[in-house]
C-alpha cells in the first residue's frame, strides 16, 4: 500500500517500561544505591506492526494490560517508542484525557481557549469555532462562569467539544463515550459518526465490543504486546471472546483456592476439570431411571433422577448444590443450583447426598456429561464437571439437542395429505 | 521545532496570561505584588548593606534595585524554570504539546513580570534624580533580550534534569545564591581583590548586570560590546539547551 494513504504506520513498534521496585529520583539514594537500582524491565509492546489507512475508523481491543492504551500513547506521542517506527501523518487529536489543564478559576470560555491552544490551535482558529464549541456544550450562559462552579457533566461536555472541534485529521479515543447524560452519549456518538464519515481516522481503544462494531471499520487485538488479530469487527470479537471464556475458564481453576499440590494432582488426574477448596468431596454420581434401576442410557423423555454421594472434611456453611450438563463437544446446555432456585443456604456438617431429577427430560439422541458442585457462597467447595457420562436414544429420529414441542399447521388448498 | 512551536505559540501566550494572572491570585493586592515584592526586598537589602555594612556607594538604593531586578528575573527561571515540567506533569503525561512549550512560557511569564518592574525601577530613579538617556533606554530591550537568551537556556537545561533528579531544584537553589554573591548586585565591584577579578569576569552575568546600571544608575548609554561575550555564552546555552531538552523529552510522560 502506498504510504501517502496511510494515517498511521507502525513498524516493529516495541515499549517496555521500567517498574522500579524502590524508585530514588534523589540524589542520595542515587549516590548510596546506584550500584542495585533494582528495576525490571516490563515489555509492554513487543514488535506491533499497523497499518491504519486514512479515513479508517479502528477500534483496539484487549484485556486490561495488553498495551493498547500505551499504543495509543505512542500514537500521540506522549510516549516514544524504544525500538521500531511509527509515523503518523496529520494533525493529531485526542480524547484521552478530557479536560486536562482547564483551571478551575477561569470561565468555560478562557478554558476552550486555554485547551484549545494546547491542541495547537492558533487563536485565529478558535475564535472560528467558539460558536460551535460554546454549542454543541450546551451550556449557554454558563459558558462566562468559572468552570469550578460547573457540575461533572457540564465539565466533561465543554472538554469533549473542545476535543472534538479542534478538527484533527487523526482523533484517538480511549474509553470515552462514557460522557454525561444518555442524551449527550448519544450526540456525542453521532458527532463521531459525522466526523467519521467526513473521513477523519479514528482510533478508540474500548472495552464495549458493541461499541466498536457500531462504529469501526476493524478492529485490532492485541494481546501480550503483538497485534493478535486484526479484521472485520465481528470476526475479531468472536476470538477474542472464546479466547477471553478461556482464560476464565483456566483462571477459575487457579483462584479456586486450591494448594499447588492438589493443582498438580488435578492436572495430572482429571486434567481441569474438576477443582475446588475440598472441605467436603462429592465421593460417588449415580443416576437412575424410572424403575430405580441404576442407568446411564435413557429415552428422551424419561425422567432422570441423580444421587450425589458427598464426604465431610470440614464443615461448610452457606453451601450451594448445583448441577451442569454440557454436550460432548463441551457446549454447557443446562445449568441451576440451589441458589438460583432460591433454597435457603444449606450446611453441610456430615456426610450425606443430595438428589435432583429431570423430569420428563427433553435431550436428543447423544451423549451428554452430567457435571456437579458444591460450593460454599461462590467458592467452589468441589466443582465436579465430568462426573457421569449419560446417553440419550429415541426413536423419534428428531435431531439437534432438545426436543422442543412444536405444533404444525397447514393451508389445505395447496397440499395434499 | 521552531514550525511546531510557532503552530503552539498560543498555547506559549496562554500560559504565560494564566500564569500572571494566577500568581496573585485570592491575595488581596493581586497584581499590585509585581511592584510591591520588590521594593520590599529593597528595603531588606538595602537595611542590610547600606544601614549595617557600609557599602559606600552613592545612591545605593537605586544601585542595588537596578541590579536586584535582572537578577529576581534570572533566579526565578532558574529555581522556579527547573520545577516548571515536574508541576505541569499531569499536562505531559495526558497530552501531546511540544514540551519546551512550559520552560518557554515560565521564562517569558518571568520576562514580562521584570519588564514591569522596570517601570519602578525607573519611577525609583528619577525620584532619586537619575534620568536615564534615550539612547540608554533604547538599549535596554536589547540587554533584556540578551539576558532572556541565557535564562531561557538554563531553564531548558534545569527543568528537563530536574525531571530525572528531582534534588536538583535544591541544587540549583544554592547554587543561584552563591552566584548571586559572584555577581556586583548588592556589593560595588571595587571590593574585589585584584587577583580574583580574572575569574570574577568569566561570570556572563556580571556584563549584563552592568550594562543595566549604565542605563538605569549611571544615566548612560551602554558599551554594547561588553554584552557580546554574554550573548555568546547565551546563545551558547540556549542551543546546548534546546538539544538536552529535546533529547530528554522522550521519557518525561514515563519519568514522571
Amino acid at each position: 500500500m502506498a504510504d501517502n494513504e496511510l494515517a498511521i504506520k507502525i513498524r516493529g513498534l516495541k515499549k517496555s517500561f521500567k517498574v522500579y521496585y524502590d524508585k530514588s529520583n534523589s540524589l542520595k539514594e542515587r549516590m548510596i544505591f546506584w550500584q542495585r537500582n533494582r528495576h525490571e524491565n516490563r515489555v509492554v509492546l513487543d514488535g506491533v506492526d499497523l497499518d491504519i489507512k486514512k479515513g479508517e475508523s479502528v477500534g483496539l481491543i484487549g484485556h486490561n494490560g495488553c498495551g493498547k492504551s500505551t499504543l495509543l500513547k505512542l500514537m500521540t506521542k506522549i510516549l516514544y517508542p524504544d525500538e521500531g517506527t511509527i509515523e503518523v501523518n496529520g494533525r493529531v487529536s485526542s480524547l484521552l484525557e478530557l479536560g486536562a489543564g482547564f483551571h478551575p478559576d477561569l470561565s468555560g470560555r478562557e478554558n476552550i481557549y486555554n485547551n484549545a491552544s494546547i491542541f495547537g490551535l492558533s487563536k485565529k482558529e478558535i475564535d472560528d469555532r467558539l460558536g460551535e464549541i460554546v454549542a454543541f456544550s450546551e451550556l449557554g450562559t454558563f459558558i462566562d462562569n468559572p468552570v469550578r462552579t460547573y457540575s461533572s457533566g457540564m465539565y466533561m461536555r465543554l472538554a469533549f467539544s473542545v476535543a472534538i472541534n479542534v478538527n484533527a485529521d487523526i482523533l484517538l479515543i480511549d474509553e470515552i463515550l462514557a460522557v454525561g447524560d444518555a442524551n449527550f452519549q448519544a450526540k456525542c456518538f453521532n458527532k463521531l459518526k459525522e466526523i467519521r464519515n467526513n473521513g477523519t481516522t479514528i482510533v478508540i481503544v474500548s472495552h464495549s465490543l458493541d461499541q466498536i462494531e457500531q462504529f469501526c471499520d476493524k478492529s485490532v487485538w492485541v494481546h501480550e504486546g503483538k497485534v493478535m488479530a486484526q479484521g472485520k469487527p465481528e470476526d475479531i470479537h468472536m476470538q477474542y471472546l472464546e479466547y477471553m471464556g478461556e482464560v476464565r475458564r483456566k483462571k477459575e481453576v487457579l483462584l479456586s483456592g486450591m494448594t499447588p499440590v492438589q493443582i498438580v494432582e488435578s492436572q495430572q488426574n482429571e486434567s481441569t476439570l474438576r477443582w475446588g477448596s475440598g472441605e467436603v468431596k462429592i465421593s460417588s454420581v449415580k443416576a437412575y431411571n424410572c424403575n430405580k434401576e441404576e442407568q446411564s442410557i435413557f429415552y428422551t423423555g424419561e425422567d432422570i433422577r441423580f444421587v450425589i454421594d458427598f464426604k465431610v472434611r470440614d464443615k461448610v456453611e452457606n453451601a450451594v448444590f448445583g448441577i451442569g450438563i454440557y454436550r460432548d463437544d463441551g457446549l454447557n446446555i443446562f445449568g441451576t443450583n440451589t441458589k438460583i432456585e432460591k433454597f435457603k443456604d444449606f450446611e453441610i456438617k456430615e456426610d450425606g447426598s443430595y438428589e435432583i431429577t429431570l423430569k420428563n427430560n427433553r435431550l436428543l439422541p447423544g451423549k451428554f456429561i452430567v457435571g456437579f458442585s458444591i460450593e460454599q457462597g461462590d467458592v467452589p467447595v468441589d466443582y465436579w464437571k465430568t462426573a457421569l457420562e449419560i446417553e440419550i436414544v429415541s426413536h423419534s429420529g428428531r435431531v439437534g439437542t432438545f426436543d422442543l414441542e412444536h405444533d404444525w399447521s397447514f393451508s389445505d388448498k395447496n397440499i395434499v395429505k | 521545532m521552531f514550525k511546531e512551536l510557532y503552530k503552539y505559540r498560543e498555547m506559549i501566550v496562554s500560559m504565560v496570561r494564566r500564569d500572571l494572572r494566577s500568581r496573585y491570585k485570592g491575595s488581596i493586592l493581586g497584581f499590585a505584588w509585581t511592584f510591591i515584592n520588590p521594593l520590599l526586598q529593597l528595603i531588606v537589602y538595602y537595611f542590610v548593606f547600606k544601614i549595617l555594612m557600609k557599602a559606600g556607594i552613592p545612591k545605593f538604593h537605586l544601585y542595588l534595585f537596578v541590579g536586584l531586578i535582572p537578577w529576581i528575573f534570572f533566579s526565578t527561571c532558574l529555581v522556579g524554570g527547573s520545577v516548571s515540567i515536574i508541576v505541569q506533569k499531569d499536562l505531559i503525561k495526558k497530552i501531546y504539546f511540544p514540551r519546551e512549550v512550559i520552560p518557554i512560557s515560565y521564562v517569558i511569564g518571568a520576562f514580562v513580570n521584570m519588564a514591569l518592574s522596570f517601570i519602578v525601577v525607573i519611577a525609583v530613579a528619577l525620584v532619586s534624580g537619575v534620568v536615564p538617556s534615550v539612547g540608554g533606554l533604547l538599549c535596554l530591550p536589547v540587554i533584556m533580550i540578551v539576558e532572556f537568551i541565557f535564562a531561557l537556556g538554563l531553564a531548558l537545561i534545569a527543568s528537563a534534569l530536574t525531571v530525572y533528579l528531582r534534588d536538583l531544584e535544591h541544587i540549583l537553589g544554592i547554587i543561584t545564591m552563591a552566584w548571586q554573591f559572584a555577581t556586583p548586585i548588592c556589593y560595588g565591584e571595587f571590593l574585589i581583590p585584584e587577583r580574583f577579578k580574572a575569574i570574577y569576569s568569566l561570570n556572563p552575568m556580571t556584563p549584563i548586570i552592568r550594562a543595566y546600571r549604565a542605563i538605569l544608575y549611571e544615566g548612560g548609554v551602554p558599551d554594547l560590546s561588553t554584552l557580546i561575550e554574554s550573548l555568546v555564552i547565551g546563545l551558547f546555552f540556549l542551543v546546548v539547551g534546546a538539544i538536552v531538552f529535546r533529547k530528554l523529552q522522550v521519557r518525561f510522560a514515563e519519568e514522571l
